[in-house]
Parts: C-alpha cells; sequence; structure tokens
C-alpha cells in the first residue's frame, strides 16, 4: 500500500498498519483473499445495476442513466471523531439560517459593520423578491449538504456549504444496502451506525412547514423532470417518504392563493414542496418568465402562508463562496460560540490585499468562482499550465468579487479498488444536515472518490466515484501498549455480543 | 392519496406497453413452433409468417421469417416490438417509480437490461425462445408482485385498465393473423393444415388447454372465434377483459362515460358474428371490435389521463 506524501490515509496509519477502526475489515478482506474482494465488487455492480441505481448524464443520447459508480470497501470514521463533526454541522447551519434570515428582513449583521452590504448586491444567488418574509422556524435552507474535506494534519474542514438543492443522500442510504450484502459479516460484530433514520427525519421536517390549519398535510417533491441528473434521487425521496412526485407542470396556483395538484380525482391542495429546482426556474410570474419547470404563483402562495417550500427561495445567499469566508464571523456575531468544525483559509479577491496575496501565488492556490457547483471553473494552481495560470489572473482581475483562492488542500486517501488492486485515492465526504425546530445530520455521510491517481475531483458528473461511509462506535484507540489492545480485544467481542440483537434490527429494516 | 393525471398515464401505458410486449412474444413463439412443424415448402412457411404483420398494422407483404422478426420482436424503433414495449414502459415505470412497488421496478429494470443487451441475438430461433420466455414470464411476474404487494388504489386500477385495454386489443390482432392466412391461401390448397392453424391461435393466446377443457369438442375454426371473443371464463377472450375493465372502472372517481364507452364497446363485441372460413369477414369484424376498443381508450384518456379532466 504506498501513501502519498502528505495526505493521510483514513484506513493506514503512516506505518501502513490499519487504524483501530479499520482493523475488523482489513482482517476479514485477508481472510477473504484479493479474488473474493473482486468477486463481491463484482456482485455490487451486478446489484446495483438491477436495482436501477443510476445517476443521469446530460447529452448522453438515448441511454441517459448511468449506473451509480461505487467502491465496495467502506470509509471507516470513529465514532467520537463524528460526534465532534455533527455538533459543529448542526452549529453551522443554525448560524447560517439565522443569517439569511436577518438579510431577509432587519440586516442586523449589515449594521452592525460584521458584513459588508455591497456583496449582496452582486451576489447571484441573492433574491430581493424575499426580503421581509419571515418562513417558519426561520429556517430558510432545511436541507442542506456541506462538503467536509481531511487535511495531511487529519483535521476535517468545511469546503462549501450546499444549501439550495443538494443532491446526493439516496446514494448515502443506498451505498449502505448494497454494502450489507457485500460485508454481512462485518454489520453483525460492529457498531456501525445506520442511515436510513434520514427520511423519517425528513418527512418530519417537511410536515413541519404545513400551513397550520392542515391536519393531514400533502408533500409533494417537485422535480425538473427524468432527464435531470438527480431524478433519481428526487423519485427516491418521494417513494421514501410518501410523498407525491410532481413536475411543474403537474401543479396550478388557484385564485385563493393555494396550490393543487391535477389528479384524476380534480385539484387537490398540496400543503409543503420539497423542491429540486433552482430558484430561478420556480415561479415564472417572479424569476425567469421563460421558465417551463416552474409553478406560476407559487411565491404569491408561499408569502401568503400556504405553502411550506424547502428549501425556502433565496437560501443560496449563504452558499456564495465569498459569503463562506464569513461564517466563521457569522458564528460568532449570531450564536456567541467558536465555530466547532472549522473552514477552509480563504482569500476573498474582492479586498485588494487578500487578492495581491493570491495573485503573487497563483501556481500554489486553488482558484474558485464563487456561484458554481459541481466542480465546474475550478483551477488548482500547482497543476495549471502557465496558460491556465495567466487566464485565471485575468478572469480575477476582471471580476474579483466572483473569485477566491484557498491553499491546497491535501485530501485523505482511502483504499480503492482500481483495475482490480487496492490503492490509495483520494476522498471528501458531503453530510446532510436537516435544521427545523432541531437539527439532525446524517451519521456519516457520502465519501466521494476520485478514480484517478492524485485527482482531487470527486464529482460523479466528472468520474468519481462513491463509497459505504461507516460512523463506527466502540472503537479502542490505544495501540501501542499490548496490554490495552487485548483489553481492547475482549471489549470489542463482548460490545459485539451485545450490539449482535440491534444489528439483525437494522438489518431488517431497510430494504 | 389521490393520484396524479401524469402517473396516471405513465402507469396506464407501462401496463399497455408489457402487456403488448407479452401478448407479440406469445404470438411469435406460438407460430414458430406451428411453421417448424408443418410440412410445407419453405417458400409457403415464409408467406405464413409474413401474415403475422397484421398485428403491427402493417399489411403481410413479403417480410418473411427474418423480416417479420425484426418488426415484432428486435427493432427498437418500431412500436410493433418485443424489445421497443419493454423499454417504453420500463421509461414510463421511471417516472412513476415513487407509486409502484420497488420490487417491480427492479423486476422491469432488469428484464429491460436482458432484452436491449440481448435483442440481437434473437435471429437465432433456439435463442430467440428463449428471449421470448423470459419476457412472457417476468410480465406474468410483474402482476405477480403487484397483485401481492401494491395497495388496491387508483395507481393499482390504472394498471389493470392498461393490461385488459390492451389484451383485448391484441387477442382480437391475433385472431386477425388467422384472417389474414385464409385470404392468402385459396381454399382447397392450404386448408389441409386447417386445424393446425387454429390450434396456434389457441396457443398463441395460451389457450390450447383451456379451450380443450370448456368446449371437449373438436378444434373448428367457429368454436375458437367464439371462445376468444365470448367465453367469459377465459381471462385472455376479449369478453373476460372487458369485464375486468368494468370492476376497475367501477372503482375510479367519476367513470360514467367511461362506463358508457364500455357498454357500447360490449354490445358491438355482441352483434359481431364473424365467419371463421372467410378471411374478409372475420378481419372486418375484428376491426370493428379493435375500434369499439380504441373508442374506449380515447374514453380513458379523456377522463383520466389528461390534466383538469374532470367531468
Amino acid at each position: 500500500m504506498t501513501i502519498y506524501g502528505g495526505a493521510v490515509d483514513e484506513l493506514f496509519d503512516d506505518a501502513g498498519r490499519p487504524r483501530p477502526a479499520a482493523r475488523e475489515l482489513m482482517a476479514l478482506l485477508d481472510r477473504l483473499g484479493h479474488e473474493e474482494l473482486l468477486a463481491r465488487q463484482r456482485s455490487t455492480e451486478l446489484d446495483i445495476l438491477t436495482m436501477g441505481i443510476t445517476f443521469t448524464v446530460y447529452s448522453d443520447g438515448s441511454n441517459i442513466d448511468r449506473a451509480w459508480p461505487f467502491d465496495v470497501v467502506p470509509r471507516i470514521i470513529p465514532g467520537d471523531e463524528w460526534r465532534r463533526v455533527e455538533r459543529g454541522l448542526a452549529q453551522r447551519l443554525i448560524a447560517i439560517n439565522r443569517f439569511i434570515d436577518d438579510i431577509y428582513n432587519d440586516q442586523q449583521i449589515i449594521s452592525d459593520g460584521v458584513f459588508p452590504a455591497n456583496l449582496l448586491d452582486d451576489s447571484v444567488n441573492y433574491r430581493p423578491e424575499c426580503r421581509g418574509i419571515r418562513p417558519r422556524h426561520g429556517v430558510w435552507a432545511h436541507i442542506s449538504g456541506s462538503d467536509l474535506v481531511r487535511d495531511a494534519d487529519g483535521t476535517f474542514y468545511v469546503l462549501e456549504d450546499n444549501l439550495r438543492v443538494p443532491s446526493g443522500v439516496s446514494y448515502v442510504l443506498e451505498n449502505r444496502a448494497v454494502t450489507k450484502r457485500a460485508f454481512p459479516e462485518l454489520f453483525e460484530h460492529q457498531r456501525i451506525r445506520p442511515v436510513d433514520s434520514y427520511t423519517a427525519e425528513l418527512n418530519r421536517l417537511l410536515l413541519s412547514l404545513a400551513p397550520n390549519d392542515v391536519e393531514w398535510p400533502t408533500i409533494a417533491v417537485l422535480t425538473p423532470g427524468i432527464y435531470n441528473s438527480a431524478y433519481f434521487e428526487h423519485s427516491f425521496l418521494a417513494q421514501s417518504i410518501g410523498a407525491e412526485l410532481v413536475q411543474g407542470s403537474d401543479l396550478v396556483v388557484g385564485d385563493d392563493n393555494c396550490v393543487y395538484m391535477h389528479t384524476i380525482e380534480g385539484r387537490e391542495r398540496v400543503d409543503v414542496i420539497y423542491r429540486r429546482i433552482d430558484d430561478l426556474f420556480l415561479d415564472p410570474e417572479v424569476f425567469r418568465p421563460d421558465s417551463m419547470l416552474g409553478v406560476p404563483g407559487l411565491m404569491r402562495a408561499w408569502k401568503a402562508g400556504n405553502v411550506g417550500l424547502a428549501n425556502a427561495p433565496g437560501a443560496g445567499v449563504a452558499d456564495d463562496k465569498c459569503v463562506y469566508a464569513w461564517v466563521p464571523d457569522i458564528i460568532r456575531y449570531y450564536l456567541g460560540e467558536d465555530p466547532l468544525i472549522a473552514n477552509v483559509p480563504t482569500y476573498r479577491c474582492m479586498y485588494d490585499d487578500e487578492r495581491e496575496y493570491a495573485l503573487d501565488h497563483l501556481s500554489e492556490l486553488v482558484f474558485k468562482p464563487a456561484n458554481e457547483s459541481g466542480g465546474y471553473g475550478i483551477v488548482i494552481g500547482p497543476r495549471a499550465s502557465d496558460d491556465e495560470l495567466a487566464r485565471v489572473a485575468d478572469a480575477v482581475l476582471d471580476d474579483p468579487r466572483n473569485w477566491v483562492a484557498q491553499p491546497v488542500i491535501d485530501l485523505s486517501t482511502t483504499p480503492t479498488l482500481i483495475d482490480g488492486e487496492l490503492v490509495p485515492r483520494h476522498v471528501d465526504l458531503r453530510p446532510f444536515i436537516l435544521t427545523g425546530e432541531r437539527s439532525y445530520v446524517t451519521a456519516g455521510g457520502l465519501t466521494r472518490v476520485a478514480r484517478k491517481e492524485g485527482s482531487l475531483i470527486v464529482n460523479s458528473s466528472q468520474g468519481g466515484g462513491s463509497k459505504d461511509t461507516w460512523i463506527l462506535d466502540g472503537v479502542i484507540d490505544e495501540v501501542d501498549d499490548p496490554d490495552a489492545a487485548a483489553r481492547g480485544a475482549d471489549e470489542t467481542q463482548s460490545v459485539g455480543g451485545q450490539t449482535q440483537s440491534g444489528g439483525g434490527q437494522t438489518q431488517g429494516q431497510s430494504g | 392519496m389521490a393520484l396524479l393525471s401524469r402517473v396516471a398515464d405513465h402507469i396506464y401505458w407501462a401496463a399497455r406497453n408489457l402487456e403488448r410486449a407479452e401478448d407479440t412474444a406469445r404470438l411469435v413463439r406460438a407460430f414458430q413452433d406451428l411453421f417448424a412443424d408443418l410440412p410445407i415448402p419453405d417458400e409457403q412457411v415464409n408467406g405464413l409468417w409474413s401474415t403475422l404483420a397484421v398485428v403491427a398494422g402493417d399489411s403481410p407483404s413479403d417480410l418473411g421469417e427474418a423480416g417479420v422478426v425484426r418488426l415484432l420482436v428486435t427493432d427498437r424503433d418500431r412500436s410493433s416490438s418485443v424489445v421497443y414495449n419493454v423499454t417504453a414502459a420500463r421509461d414510463n415505470l421511471r417516472s412513476t417509480r415513487e407509486v409502484l412497488p420497488r420490487e417491480a421496478w427492479q423486476l422491469l429494470n432488469d428484464l429491460w437490461l436482458t432484452v436491449t443487451r440481448d435483442a440481437d441475438r434473437a435471429v437465432e430461433r433456439h435463442f430467440r425462445g428463449r428471449l421470448l420466455n423470459r419476457v412472457i414470464a417476468d410480465s406474468r411476474g410483474m402482476d405477480g408482485v403487484l397483485n401481492s404487494t401494491m395497495n388496491r388504489d387508483a395507481a393499482f386500477e390504472m394498471w389493470r385498465l392498461g393490461r385488459y385495454v390492451e389484451r383485448a386489443d391484441m387477442t382480437t390482432r391475433v385472431v386477425g393473423v388467422r384472417a389474414a392466412s385464409l385470404m392468402r391461401t385459396a381454399p382447397r390448397e392450404g386448408r389441409e393444415y386447417d386445424e393446425v392453424q387454429w390450434m396456434s391461435v389457441l396457443r398463441s393466446l395460451s389457450a390450447h388447454q383451456m379451450f380443450q377443457r370448456s368446449t371437449r369438442n373438436a378444434i373448428t375454426g367457429t368454436g375458437v372465434v367464439r371462445f376468444l371473443l365470448y367465453d367469459r371464463r377465459f381471462p385472455r377472450s376479449v369478453a373476460a377483459a372487458l369485464d375486468e375493465i368494468e370492476m376497475s372502472l367501477a372503482r375510479l372517481p367519476a367513470n360514467s362515460v367511461v362506463m358508457e364507452r364500455l357498454a357500447e364497446a360490449r354490445s358491438v363485441l355482441r352483434s359481431t358474428a364473424p365467419s371463421a372460413t372467410d378471411g374478409s369477414n372475420l378481419d372486418m369484424a375484428m376491426e370493428r371490435v379493435q375500434i369499439a376498443i380504441a373508442t374506449l381508450d380515447v374514453a380513458i384518456t379523456n377522463r383520466y389521463l389528461r390534466l383538469d379532466s374532470t367531468e
């Protein structure tokens, strides 16, 4: 097993020994042998194909579904470490939501001089149409997915927040389902936190957004349709929470400013919409008039309090990569607490001194356009040609507000099957955070893996793969003291015995 | 929860597409067996193959075996083929996955993977037989999954409506194949295998055994046609399909206009007394029934499958 200089490996320590949390897994892989591991990888690929777990690629001819790329070897994070991350994410999203609510109402943070007003003027995700609206619980970004990376020092950093229509959670659940089939041995004895409570929590959150007078709210998931890259997920979530999966054309806003869907029994009221289409396409009366995906009048209905919308239009104002740089200040300002989970240091090119630093260090930094997603437009300094560097420098000078720069993070690696060999590949992690009356963080999240050697681009739209992510409780950490190791072994055994029935239960629950 | 009209549309068509694929697979399988048995010259066999084209609404020109197999089994672009219909059924279900049990989607998705991968090998008779068997078995499997795991809600009734509308139509088309072969052969020369050919019509609808049990008579053209159109005990007869359609309509809201069209289709069926020896008479009779079923389909579409289409 080769380890990249700088990057830490999630499953192996610097000496190449399995970390405590990975010991059972590695012992099993040793017992199974290489051929059996490959056989299990192949059989999960077959499962994925027949279960129809897919993602959609644009402009791919008639065959628009691609099988979801999955690597059978899980990524493992110790439970006690995860508890800190969980608290940090909940804290972060509570503060971000206070910020969004403030921005669309009193703008106290601007009058207090903590956040610069001019950032709003040219933010592409700021929606002046949302001024003065106060959604339920004061929450705008109900469902978010923050991308985490682990640097060479082993610390988790938040790389970006996705507050608009983050996708991937269905694959967290599906990856677990296929991994349970691949390694049933490991689920019997280890305390791996289950992930499937997500859909119940999502359902509870969406129900809490229904208008007050509705006793049995109808929830709909609003999708752009089968050609959207995340259509599988839209359908999966609707199925899992018993919601209707609707397209814009299925909905109509009546003269009473309520939202209805066309059913075989006529029009039926919709109380909560989990919308998976972008703000700008949501309502042609207010945003893009040419949108065929949206519902004319939806904003009227929302403002009148006749329908709950998740996420609220305008929530994206806070996932701008410039606003990102302010999140630590935002946490301190609203909550009076220090951030529990750190930001990657970020140079904001709108400020002269930070821009100058960034331009002086072109070849060492990563340059990101503020309002792109999916990894598009990113220039990685150390890997860019002189030409590319010159072009990004021009782009920064041309529109400084649209650019931030960050040091290159030595993303951690984890063992991944490539061409039949287990080799280290870089990973990130996208946990999903629900914020409403209370907060919920998925146990782990979606681990995305860059399949090319040395590559840092993990997006599935650009050839990235994925892994099941285990939050493993009951891991004994002392390795150097042989007595402790012996005690640890005993303890693990008894813990395993205790949780056996629990483990069986969770396996039975998911399908 | 009320059913979205768009979703109703997709489920109805998924069911029609799958029924079409299954019925076409039965037809090709049965005639393949027949033609292998008939001790007649090859060019005559090829002529008989060509008669199968009428189920696609084509005139039975001289397609021969290869042409018919393309038209009815492998051609991805012809709406008459098994591959086209399995693909269309899967595409329709893809946008209604949240309504049907997941197991049903997986079954159909798996069938689609197999059929699209292996379609080109279906030129070879032995392999073709296996492929057709798979389509028939999985289509039946779908109903098994739905019957045993799906709520009896409007979505379920939409599925049944699609199934039985298509089945009624396909049964008349299979009888139409026999009409075409009667028209093709002069009364004396080809009629020596009359009984065998009617037997294949029965086999195309998996009706041979049930026909024998129910009539206890020798196989005659008149007996077969009567059985396939009117015997309500046999689930692939037109009358039985119309009974099933009525049962589903009765569980759907505001059904009066559609029920009227159903009653008309029944009376058209009753008043049809086709000849089992005169090909063109039989052909026209089947066409009348097909038009009545198409009218029923239009009524279902207008009432349930269009947005804002309440009575």
